[in-house]
C-alpha cells in the first residue's frame, strides 16, 4: 500500500514537467484551498543517505527555476493519503500561505561564524543573595536571550545592508563552530552577498566566516510548523 | 580532547564538505513540519541521526588520515 511522500508547498502548479522523486516515483501537484503541493506515491520512506538526501534537493531545486516560491517540507514527510494531506495543509494554511509570500523570489545563504571563543558579554546581574535555583534561571534566561544573538557579525550586517530580506540565527558557541546565521535574500544576489562577506572579511577577526548557497528558503518555513 | 585531537577535530570540521552538511543540516533539521504526528517518530531520530552522521564522518576521515 502507498503513502504520500510529501516534498513542498508551491506557489502554484509549475509550467514545467514535475518529473520524477527520490524512489523514481513520477511526482504530482495536489492543490488545496489555494496551496499546490508536490507529492510523490511511494510504498516506505526513502532511506536517509547522502544521495538521497542530495536527489530530494535536486528535484525541489529544478521546480524552484520554474517557480516563484518552493517551501521545502522536511525530510521523511509521509502522509497516509490525500485526505490526510489535505487535512494537514488545512490547519495550517494561513501560516504557509505567509511562508510563501515570505519567501517569494528569495533564496538562502548559510553563514557560518568560526573562532576560539564567542565574543564576550557581560553575565546577567543575579541578585547577590539569590539561591541556586534563582542563579541556574537567570542563566538559563541569559542563554535564550543570547540564542539568536550574534554581536560577531555586527560590521557584516552594515555591509549587507537590505541585502537581506530576513535572518535565523543558531548559536552553538562550541569552539571552533560559534553560530550558524540563515539569511533570506532575492534570488541572484549571492554572488554579491558572497562579495560582500569577502569584502568585510578582514574587519571579523579574530572570527573567521564562511559561506554556502544559494540554498531553497529551508530555514525560513518554521513558522508555518 | 589532547590538544592534538583538539587540532585534528577542528582541521575536519574545517575542511568537511560544508554543502554536504548544510543538506544533512537542512533537510533533517529545518523545512516546514507539515504533521506532527509523522514526524514525531522522526522527530526523536533525526537530531540524533544528524550529530551520528557528523560523528561517523569525522571518524571515518580520521580513520582515513591516521592509515597513510
Amino acid at each position: 500500500m502507498s503513502s504520500v511522500y510529501l516534498y513542498a508547498i508551491l506557489s502554484g502548479a509549475p509550467s514545467c514537467e514535475t518529473g520524477s522523486g527520490v524512489c523514481a516515483e513520477p511526482l504530482r501537484t495536489v492543490a488545496f484551498g489555494g496551496l499546490v503541493a508536490l507529492v510523490g506515491d511511494v510504498t516506505q520512506l526513502p532511506p536517509a543517505s547522502a544521495m538521497t538526501l542530495r536527489a530530494q534537493d535536486a528535484v525541489l531545486r529544478r521546480l524552484a527555476a520554474a517557480l516563484d516560491a518552493v517551501l521545502p517540507v522536511r525530510y521523511g514527510t509521509l502522509l497516509a493519503d490525500d485526505a490526510a494531506l489535505a487535512e494537514a495543509l488545512e490547519s495550517r494554511r494561513p501560516q504557509l500561505a505567509e511562508a510563501l509570500r515570505r519567501v517569494a523570489g528569495c533564496e538562502q545563504m548559510t553563514l557560518r561564524l568560526w573562532g576560539d571563543a564567542p565574543a564576550v558579554t557581560p553575565p546577567a546581574a543575579a541578585p547577590t543573595e539569590a539561591g541556586p535555583g534563582t542563579r541556574y534561571l537567570t542563566g538559563r534566561l541569559e542563554a535564550q536571550a543570547r540564542a539568536g544573538h550574534v554581536p560577531e557579525l555586527a560590521p557584516l550586517r552594515a555591509g549587507l545592508g537590505d541585502l537581506v530580506r530576513e535572518e535565523r540565527a543558531e548559536r552553538h558557541d562550541r569552539p571552533p563552530l560559534l553560530a550558524t546565521v540563515q539569511h533570506l535574500v532575492p534570488r541572484g544576489a549571492g554572488s554579491r552577498y558572497v562579495e560582500t562577506v569577502h569584502a568585510v572579511r578582514d574587519e571579523l577577526r579574530p572570527w573567521r566566516v564562511s559561506v554556502t548557497g544559494p540554498w531553497l528558503p529551508y530555514a525560513f518555513g518554521e513558522d508555518a510548523a | 580532547m589532547s590538544p592534538a585531537g583538539h587540532a585534528a577535530a577542528r582541521e575536519i570540521l574545517e575542511t568537511a564538505d560544508e554543502s554536504l552538511l548544510d543538506l544533512v543540516d537542512n533537510l533533517l533539521n529545518r523545512g516546514v513540519v507539515i504533521s506532527g504526528e509523522v514526524m514525531l517518530g522522526l522527530a526523536g531520530v533525526d537530531l540524533v541521526y544528524l550529530r551520528l552522521q557528523a560523528v561517523l564522518c569525522s571518524a571515518d576521515r580520521v580513520e582515513r588520515r591516521q592509515g597513510r
